[in-house]
């Protein structure tokens, strides 16, 4: 589902466009380390909500850049109606942007929720009905962005990570992140019912080290990332509780909704970048503790 | 005297198999230095027993490049190749010119028959196209159904199970040249209207993917939850609304062309007249999903914990006893592991040099084992089966054997300390 446009260059400098929050920050720093010119752009430098972000993002970004969309309002701020259209309005902002000159290269980085619930497994060309509004925002922006680059021919590549986890999580969100958090201050860990659905968890760094190959190679298109291996949300909660391994108490809950899983077929990475090798859950989660640690302990 | 044009694997098989049953054949194809190397019995292609059928009856068959010796013949049968690009459409452009050079060479009165694989409503068209030809000179035009199984076609060219011919008015009686050719093969012989027959052959293969399709989708939940497929079929082909003959065998999802065409243009008729094409899309994505079955295997098993892995790959055909690469699992997988040392060995195909920077192709099964992270058996050659597992042991850097089809015994496998992967069970298990 994705090509590459060119053999591995280095882009001349990228923009990373929402870098103060968690997956933006880890990118920007990602980049940084393998010694790529980063502009890291957040709502302090332009706020994408308002008309004249258009022009000011104008200013900020040259033609030869390579732009890495990540900003967007997220769920635990607003999951209403009101705060889809305030993102489609920071989406339409971009798109004006993006239709005025041939940038380099653009990546968005969209979600998973743009499927329907029932895709399994999850392939690129997987029924995109998107059960939330978060999930229609990335929808509604990844045509957007695209109907703007169609327009100056800039290469553009859509990347739909299934829920990330690792150091710098600013979301709180249900699952390893959480988990980890809880474990460690509370000493437990709370379950939607027991914990039976199974998901898929990519690590912070994978993403970053695939949207550097994908800068790298200009590549173009849509790809999903994930592991390919879903685990339940017990399984991810018992894994924790053992490399915490001071008596976390693990408390299941009355199940409120019915159980439904999500599986992901990976194909379409393991051809796009076949040396690219995915962390297992049990190195992330064990990387992300000890980043924990080591931030408590600096 | 039969005629047959074009030269295709179907082409050739048959006008032997015509020959064998006795008849005076001439195969009529444009590649004059072709037609050379098959008058010397030099064939294009593998398929088992077809030098042989060639040896008994040389006599009877002679390959031209001269399209007016076609005159001489009272059937003529248009064989040419259909090509279908990657997603199974087909190119009728080549069909279409040399049907035009057929009938400006076939003598009055002649009976064309194309057994070419068309899509519905190819025949009715021509036959209008014909029709006047039909006042005038006598032609009559038929569909004739081909089922070729690469590997099995002189087997089922000579003992078909049923003759599908398809007739512009299957109420007349067929002509009695063309009644002939067919009786010489003792077999039912169902006549019904062009646009029946041609959907009577995509009916045929769409009952072949759809219980592959079956096969698949429960083997791969056989890997998943401990159950053995292998275990399994045995009970579903004595039920007589599955059949003993039933394909139930999971492989590396639909390769070879001709079923694939057949779906394309099921989804494509069903488009076009607004029909549910929800099975044979489904058809399609179980395909190409476990097409890469392999490839999936590699990277959990040894791509993800080896650096640089060298995998070697037996089998390289689409399935074993052809030298037929179209759509085949074995190309996909070593594209998809370009960045990889790769070794392959097929006992009847040969890649060209140089088509992967870390490709190299062997002269021996074993031989390409050496020094090798993986082994991966895409194709089911029965050789393979043969090969001793202690042998492979010593040549191999790794622990990691993937057999798809099963070719070795997986038991043995595991006590020589690899791991081992099969469809339809899960690692480790073998048969």
């Amino acid at each position: 589902m994705i090509r590459h446009l060119t053999s591995e260059t280095s882009p001349a400098r990228v923009v990373v466009v929402g870098a103060s929050g968690f997956v933006g920050q880890d990118i920007t720093r990602t980049l940084r380390e393998s010694g790529t010119e980063v502009v890291a752009l957040s709502s302090a430098d332009v706020d994408l909500t308002k008309p004249e972000s258009v022009d000011a993002l104008g200013r900020m970004i040259g033609e030869p850049d390579s732009l890495v969309i990540v900003s967007a309002i997220t769920p635990d701020k607003g999951k209403d109606a009101a705060t889809l259209m305030r993102n489609l309005a920071m989406g339409q902002h971009l798109s004006a942007f993006l239709e005025q000159a041939k940038r380099a290269h653009v990546v968005y980085i969209s979600s998973d929720a743009v499927y329907a619930d029932d895709a399994n497994p999850v392939r690129e060309n997987s029924c995109c009905d998107p059960s939330s509004f978060h999930g229609l925002m990335h929808l509604v922006r990844e045509r957007m962005f695209a109907e703007a680059v169609r327009k100056t021919a800039t290469p553009y590549l859509i990347l739909r990570p299934c829920a990330v986890y690792g150091g710098g999580d600013t979301h709180n969100s249900y699952g390893p992140n959480r988990f980890l958090r809880t474990a460690l201050k509370d000493h437990q860990i709370s379950l939607f019912g027991q914990g039976e659905e199974q998901r898929d968890h990519i690590y912070i760094k994978d993403l970053s080290r695939l949207v550097a190959l994908c800068l790298a190679r200009s590549s173009e298109g849509v790809l999903n990332v994930a592991t390919g291996q879903s685990v339940s949300f017990f399984e991810v909660a018992e894994k924790i509780a053992q490399l915490c391994g001071d008596g976390v108490e693990i408390k299941g809950s009355p199940r409120a909704n019915p159980v439904t899983h999500r599986h992901f077929d990976v194909t379409n990475i393991r051809k796009a970048f076949p040396e690219f090798v995915l962390t297992s859950l049990d190195d992330g989660l064990a990387e992300f503790l000890r980043e924990i640690k080591d931030n408590q302990a600096g | 005297m039969i005629g047959f044009a074009g030269l295709s694997h179907l082409g050739l098989v048959s006008g032997m198999a015509a020959a064998a049953k006795g008849f005076d054949v001439i195969a009529y194809g444009a590649d004059g230095a072709l037609c050379d190397r098959l008058n010397r019995g030099e064939f294009p292609f593998f398929e088992p027993g077809l030098e042989e059928l060639w040896s008994a009856n040389r006599s009877r068959i002679n390959f031209t490049a001269a399209a007016a010796e076609l005159s001489l013949c009272q059937v003529i049968y248009l064989s040419l190749d259909v090509a279908t690009d990657e997603n199974g459409g087909s190119d009728l452009s080549g069909l279409t010119d040399l049907i035009d050079r057929v009938v400006a060479a076939a003598a009055n009165d002649t009976i064309l028959i194309v057994l070419s694989q068309v899509p519905p409503g190819f025949t009715r068209k021509l036959a209008g196209r014909i029709e006047p030809l039909r006042n005038t000179r006598g032609l009559q035009l038929f569909y004739q159904v081909e089922t070729l199984i690469f590997g099995r076609a002189v087997e089922r060219a000579m003992e078909p199970e049923r003759f599908i011919v398809g007739a512009n008015d299957p109420r007349h009686e067929l002509p009695e040249t063309y009644q002939n050719v067919l009786s010489a093969f003792d077999c039912p012989i169902l006549v019904m209207r062009y646009e029946s027959a041609e959907l009577a052959k995509i009916s045929i293969n769409m009952c072949l993917v759809s219980s592959v399709s079956v096969a698949n989708t429960m083997a791969e939940l056989c890997e998943k939850i401990g159950a053995d497929w292998s275990e399994i079929v045995p009970a579903l082909k004595l039920d007589k609304r599955i059949g003993q003959y039933a394909y139930l065998t999971p492989g590396l999802g639909i390769a070879g062309g001709n079923l694939e065409r057949d779906i394309a243009t099921v989804v494509s008729l069903a488009n076009e007249f607004g029909a549910d094409d929800g099975v044979p899309d489904a058809w399609i994505a179980n395909s190409r999903y476990r097409r890469d079955w392999v490839l999936r295997v590699l990277h959990a098993g040894v791509i993800s914990r080896v650096a640089n892995p060298m995998i070697a790959v037996w089998g390289l055909a689409y399935k074993q006893d052809t030298n037929s690469t179209k759509n085949s699992p074995a190309l996909f997988l070593i594209d998809a592991l370009k960045p990889f040392s790769v070794r392959a060995y097929d006992p009847a195909v040969t890649l060209e040099a140089g088509i992967q920077p870390n490709f190299l192709q062997s002269a021996t099964a074993l031989e390409a084992c050496e020094g090798a992270d993986a082994l991966a058996i895409m194709t089911p050659w029965p050789e393979f089966s043969a090969i001793d597992i202690a042998e492979i042991r010593q040549l191999m850097k790794g622990r990691v054997i993937v057999d798809p089809y099963s070719m070795l015994d997986g038991e043995t496998c595991g006590r020589s300390g690899f791991s081992y992967f099969k469809l339809g069970s899960p690692a480790g298990k073998g048969k």
